[in-house]
């Protein structure tokens, strides 16, 4: 270690990529009271969705279940047991009968962990990790599989697939550990996470969509691996209007790109409406896509907020 | 900047200063702002609105520029103030001005445009705009005209002159002692006005007086001479209209009470038409308030006339005339009324110390208005307060409250303020009267006392020389009056039964002449004084100052010198001073046909010097420029404030 660098550390806490965070978290993450709402959240899911019956969840997958699905050609090697007599007779063509495969689901949680997340006190990554473990705690006392990874540019944290609701305490403390850190790319991360996950499922992204390179192409990645991507956009409204004045120079707590910048209510009033519209072309993007969204503030308790996912539906079906 | 010199910094510092503190600023700008790091979770969200910004990239340089620019105007313009430049018209060093103020009664009329009400006057009820008010006005526009170097001092001209401020340039002090001068009923001491007006501008620089007047002011020759105005530079500043200048006056008015009969009096009064032009006037004369004649006048251009009212009764006190035009309008109202206060009348206590004579008891009965208490020699004095006491051939030692002494025949010295001489007799050769009288006296005014016979007499001497020997024969003095601590005396050396006096008419008015002078109640009372003239007015002579209250209402203290107040007059009306045992009244008029006469002078001419039309004092043409550019520093600096706190040049 050169002088040069000794002084670098030295003058680190000082530098402007030196963000103090919150002396000490307002409270324990996964409290009694977090695993008391966690119950009750379970018991509602239950009642709610009460003709559903375990792990009888359909899936895209086709397979051995009973329900038919489709026919195709027959190729050589398939089960003759799978043959449709009647279609051969009616059509004089070999046809081969597809079911509906049933099985447990396989539910995905994929946490942001980037830079952003932890923006002003790590409260959207905090936010992010109470719908984690809601949402897993539901999942796995639906006896479903549910596997959970934090995504920066990377995959960079993994909790294998597990069920039965007493592994939620792996759950907790798996979550504790996630640190933000790293920059955003969806794109990359969920690349990795799709060709590490062979059994196709929902995949519930939690994520303040903040990449650089463009949320779309990570959304994208699920939807084109036959994955069920499920956006819950973690959403700071504080991050729409900074409480900013002057001239000032701007930086990504990711990316650490500079922008020098003469803060005023008209630039301040013209960029809460370019927050709006990135807010919408989020949503827009997907509706129009088919993949299910919500918006999750974090300023709404999470319970409701997982209260809210459940009523719209789209989690549980 | 051909015209501009600067008479503070000098020009070529002031260009090396610009230079010097021009690069500073510029270097200043040059430095880059240092701005403060805020970190943001995306920056990409920035980016567009920030794209935005960058395309008006052009115009924020454009704003940078004009910013740097603005700042070299702002020290540009606070060094050009430091230079103190001047055009060629303003580099002449400062006027000194005395401006002197006509505050005579003809400045009281109203022969000026009334127009539209003047800021100056808040009346309640407005007045008519007379002639001061035109003055104050030109005169106020006046001082708005000067320049930083200029001083002016003003004065009010009127019996006086008082200076109202100090030789300044401060237009505030101006302005307010240009409000405290006031008009009054007096006429302008004009030769006094231009000493003073000389003899504070000796030695300074480019002096002037300026006159504020309607001219009418009559040569300005006093016991000096006539005045020099030592080259000094005279201007005129004319108020008044020749063409308007209609006015009568009551130039007389005074009024007494007949001596026998003091409810009745009679009155004087005259009248002028100070105008060219003949004039139909009414004249009205008040009693305590009520009309006591109205009668009709013509009188032709400049004439004056008497108008006298004999016998007349009903009043108490105060008499008032008014005049006014039977035909359009009178501009000046404050010679159309006079006033006069008819002598008080009192129930004079007389003390008679006599063992009895016919005569005296047959004079003090003409007087209805007197309480006589007779007493015997070896009874005297008797109860009670006396204005006047009379010893008939008794001369006691005077006790106190006796009031004035009138002695008759006194048998001897002892105990009188004047010493018994010969006994004189009257013989063919020289019959003994009264051959020398003190005709002015109050006590034998207007009485014939020459032809009067006296078979004997004593020779009276007197004491003092203060004391007077009113009536003398060839042979001594017969009678002599004076005042002892205040009270007076009379003493007659003959007993009235040794002459013919009681068969006179005499007689009986010198009894009431002598106890008139007595209780100041001497025909010789002035029942108008006359303003602008210092008065002498009848107060106590143990006193130093006393209060005088005037027509406005005001009251002021007064010295008091050998028992009269003393007073400089200039306002019309009435007037009461206050004394130990009571208050005495008084009237006072302008009666002054001159002053009335109030047709405005076009031209004022001192001696050989005519004086010519105020110039130079526009507003804003001597002003200094310094000023100017200070306050287009401020101003750019207010606009500039205000465009970046409104976030319009950032």
């Amino acid at each position: 270690m050169g002088i040069l660098d000794v002084f670098k550390r030295a003058a680190a806490p000082f530098s402007r990529r030196f963000v103090p965070r919150a002396a000490v978290a307002e409270r324990e993450l996964f409290d009694d009271e977090f695993q008391r709402k966690l119950e009750y959240l379970a018991m509602v899911s239950k009642r709610v969705f009460a003709g559903s019956m375990k792990a009888e969840r359909r899936t895209k997958k086709t397979g051995s279940g009973v329900e038919f699905a489709d026919h195709r050609d027959y190729a050589p090697g398939d089960d003759f047991r799978s043959l449709d007599w009647h279609a051969y007779q009616r059509f004089d063509k070999l046809l081969v009968r597809l079911f509906e495969e049933e099985e447990d689901l396989s539910i995905y949680l994929i946490v942001d962990s980037s830079e952003s997340m932890g923006f002003r006190a790590a409260e959207k990554l905090r936010y992010a990790k109470e719908l984690a473990a809601s949402l897993a705690y539901v999942g796995l006392a639906n006896l479903d599989r549910v596997a959970i990874v934090t995504a920066d540019s990377e995959i960079a944290m993994r909790l294998e697939p597990t069920r039965n609701k007493k592994r939620i305490f792996r759950v907790f403390e798996f979550l504790r550990r996630v640190k933000a850190s790293g920059d955003t790319d969806l794109k990359s991360a969920l690349r990795t996470f799709v060709a590490q996950h062979k059994r196709r499922g929902l995949a519930i992204l939690i994520s303040d969509l903040y990449d650089p390179a463009g949320f779309e192409e990570g959304i994208n990645v699920l939807r084109y691996n036959k994955f069920e991507p499920f956006v819950l956009h973690v959403v700071d409204k504080r991050d729409g209007g900074p409480e900013l004045r002057g001239d000032v120079v701007l930086y990504d707590v990711e990316t650490g790109d500079e922008r020098e910048v003469t803060v005023t209510p008209a630039v301040l009033a013209k960029f809460r409406t370019e927050y709006d519209a990135y807010l919408a072309r989020v949503e827009r993007f997907c509706v129009t896509h088919q993949v299910s969204y919500f918006r999750a503030d974090v300023e709404m308790p999470f319970d409701e907020l997982v209260l809210r996912v459940f009523r719209r539906g789209g989690f549980l079906k | 900047m051909n015209g501009l010199h600067f008479t503070g910094v000098a020009g070529a510092t002031l260009l090396r200063a610009m230079a010097a503190l021009g690069a500073v600023v510029v270097v200043l700008y040059v430095l880059k702002l240092k701005r403060r790091p805020i970190a943001v979770p995306f920056a990409a969200l920035w980016q567009r609105v920030l794209r935005d910004r960058e395309a008006t990239t052009l115009f924020s340089q454009l704003k940078r520029l004009l910013s740097l620019l603005l700042q070299l105007a702002l020290l540009g313009l606070m060094l050009l103030a430091l230079g103190d430049p001047r055009t060629a018209v303003n580099k002449t060093s400062g006027r000194h001005v005395v401006v002197l103020i006509d505050a005579s009664a003809s400045m009281k009329a109203t022969d000026v445009p009334q127009g539209a009400e003047d800021a100056v006057r808040k009346d309640t009820p407005p007045r008519p705009r007379t002639r001061l008010d035109l003055a104050k006005e030109r005169l106020r526009q006046t001082i708005r005209g000067l320049s930083g170097s200029d001083r002016m001092l003003i004065a009010s001209l009127d019996a006086t002159v008082t200076p109202l401020s100090t030789m300044t340039g401060e237009t505030s002090e101006l302005e307010r002692a240009l409000d405290g001068v006031r008009a009054a009923d007096v006429r302008a001491n004009f030769a006094a006005g231009l000493r003073y007006a000389v003899d504070s501008l000796r030695g300074l620089p480019n002096a002037e007086i300026v006159v504020a007047s309607d001219g009418a002011l009559g040569e300005p020759v006093d016991g000096q001479g006539p005045v020099d105005l030592s080259g000094i530079k005279l201007s005129f500043v004319k108020t008044g209209d020749s063409t308007s200048s209609r006015n009568v006056a009551l130039t007389g008015l005074s009024v007494r009470r007949y001596p026998l009969d003091k409810s009745r009096y009679e009155v004087l009064v005259e009248v002028t038409n100070t105008m060219d032009e003949e004039a139909e006037v009414e004249l009205q004369l008040y009693g305590d308030g009520k009309v006591t004649d109205l009668v009709e006048l013509r009188l032709g251009g400049r004439e004056s006339t008497s108008r006298f009212y004999p016998n007349l009764s009903g009043a108490d006190r105060a008499l008032e005339a008014r005049v006014r035009l039977k035909n359009g309008e009178d501009v000046l109202p404050a010679d159309d009324r006079a006033y006069a206060l008819l002598p008080e009348r009192r129930r004079a206590r007389v003390q008679v110390v006599t063992r009895g004579n016919m005569y005296l008891e047959a004079a003090l009965l003409l007087d209805g208005y007197l309480e006589v208490v007779d007493v015997l020699p070896e009874n005297y004095p008797a109860e009670g307060r006396f204005d006047v006491t009379i010893f008939d051939g008794v001369a006691p030692a005077v006790a106190p409250k006796s009031g004035g002494i009138f002695y008759l025949a006194p048998p001897s010295d002892d105990h009188t303020p004047f010493k018994l001489g010969d006994k004189l007799k009257s013989d063919k050769a020289f019959p003994l009267g009264f051959d020398e009288l003190e005709d002015k006296h109050p006590i034998v005014r207007y009485l014939s006392l020459g032809e009067v016979n006296i078979a004997s007499a004593r020779e009276l001497e007197p004491r003092e020389k203060k004391d007077v020997a009113v009536g003398r024969s060839l042979k001594g003095a017969l009678m002599v009056a004076g005042r002892r601590k205040g009270k007076p005396f009379v003493a007659l050396g003959f007993d009235v039964r040794d002459s013919d006096l009681p068969m006179r008419v005499a007689w009986p008015l010198l009894v009431m002449n002598v106890i008139g002078w007595f209780i100041d109640e001497d025909t010789g009372y002035i029942s108008s004084y006359r303003t602008g003239e210092v008065w002498s007015i009848p107060a106590a002579a143990s006193e130093k100052t006393a209060t005088l209250a005037l027509p406005d209402g005001t009251t002021r203290t007064v010295p008091v010198k050998d028992g009269r107040a003393v007073y400089l007059g200039q306002d019309a009306g009435l007037y009461e001073l206050a004394l130990p045992d009571g208050k005495a009244s008084f009237a006072a008029n302008l009666a002054d046909p001159t002053e009335s006469t109030i047709t405005p002078a076009p031209t004022l001419t001192v001696g050989d010097v005519k004086a010519s039309e105020l110039e130079g004092f526009t507003v804003g043409v001597r002003r200094e420029l310094w000023i100017y550019f200070l306050l287009a520093v401020l101003g750019m600096s207010a606009v500039e404030w205000f465009t970046y706190h409104r976030r319009v040049t950032v």
